[in-house]
């Protein structure tokens, strides 16, 4: 740990550029893909993939919620719950905006679109959360001159 | 959900990297580093969005996670003394770090009971769904250009069916912007206005 951390930064700016290069490389791979062939059709991700990573996601989100003593750091990890959220609403829009016509003939009429709008209100709410949660930080490290959670307990009976 | 060649790779290069990023912001000792790598969770969050074809809420996502939160986190950070968690003089976790793990294990265990017999009804049904092919076309149609039309889709929809909570949630953001004003200021500060 001591390792990963003491390269932190480089870690990082290396991650950047490469999640960069690829995002990138996500609008050209249609034409790409073609001359894949079926090598990696086996590994191509479904729906489920998708739930699987935002599932993680917010398992490590809620083992930071608990776990951690810095209040921030708490409030960090609570916007990445709200971020595999908001991952799993957009995977299912995806899956039900590419299935729509196979869903219609069966009868469910369904609105991909909800999972779009559903995300941009969870994107408010979670601001609006982490602008009055942080005014709350400040103003008890005013009072307190601590952010640990174990130390704020003043309404503990 | 349709994601070949290429994507597929970019799907799990984009995989490993969220979840790193996201056990380092937990793991952190140093709370700037914590939001710097939440910061990578989130630009690559957003970048599995564009993956998903949701391009509008990918730049939503940059602009008020990465643009707005994020900076917000910073000041705070900067604000807040968390001198002796970084010099490793106090500890980093409340002592509840086994039953948080017990939590989501269970959570994985309940996760795993919940999709293994869905999993079936996750695949694409029967039938001729749409290739990437054919929705790319879908989504750029018209003029020939190669916009998406994902953000006019979803315009539509938000002022078209979600018009009353859309200013429901402006009127949140107001009254959170006000809130966060009251709660941080100072004592200098509650003089001058009372």
């Amino acid at each position: 740990m001591f390792i990963i951390h003491h390269f932190a930064f480089i870690i990082q700016l290396g991650e950047f550029v490469i999640s960069f290069i690829m995002g990138a490389l996500a609008y050209v791979s249609p034409l790409l893909m073609q001359a894949q062939g079926p090598l990696l059709k086996r590994f191509e991700p479904t729906l489920i993939n998708f739930l699987m990573l935002s599932f993680l996601l917010f398992v490590v989100g809620v083992a930071g919620v608990l776990s951690r003593r810095n209040i921030i750091i708490i409030f960090m990890s609570i916007e990445l719950i709200l971020n595999a959220v908001n991952l799993n609403l957009i995977a299912f829009s995806r899956y039900l905006e590419l299935n729509k016509d196979v869903l219609a003939a069966k009868g469910l009429a369904v609105n991909p679109l909800s999972g779009p709008v559903f995300t941009v209100f969870i994107i408010v709410v979670a601001a609006a959360e982490a602008a009055v949660g942080l005014g709350i930080v400040i103003a008890m490290f005013r009072n307190r001159e601590t952010v640990a959670i174990d130390e704020i307990d003043l309404l503990k009976w | 959900m349709q994601l070949h060649g290429l994507e597929a790779a970019l799907f799990y290069v984009l995989a490993i990297m969220t979840l790193f990023m996201a056990v380092f912001v937990v793991t952190a000792r140093v709370a700037v580093h914590s939001a710097l790598f939440l910061i990578s969770t989130l630009v690559n969050v957003a970048l599995l969005f564009i993956l998903l074809r949701a391009e509008f809420v990918a730049g939503v996502q940059i602009l008020v996670y990465v643009g707005g939160v994020m900076v917000l986190f910073l000041f705070v950070i900067m604000l807040v003394q968390t001198r002796a968690e970084e010099e490793s003089r106090v500890r980093l976790y409340t002592g509840q770090t086994w039953p948080a793990v017990i939590i989501a294990l269970l959570l994985a265990v309940s996760f795993y009971f919940a999709m293994n017999p869905a999993q079936a009804a996750f695949r694409p049904p029967e039938g001729p769904s749409v290739t990437v092919a054919e929705s790319s076309e879908r989504a750029s149609a018209g003029a020939g250009s190669n916009i998406s039309k994902d953000t006019q889709a979803v315009g539509e929809q938000l002022y078209r069916q979600a018009a009353l909570p859309f200013e429901i949630a402006s009127l949140l953001l107001l009254v959170a912007m006000v809130g966060a004003v009251l709660l941080a200021r100072g004592t200098k500060q509650e003089k001058y206005y009372e």
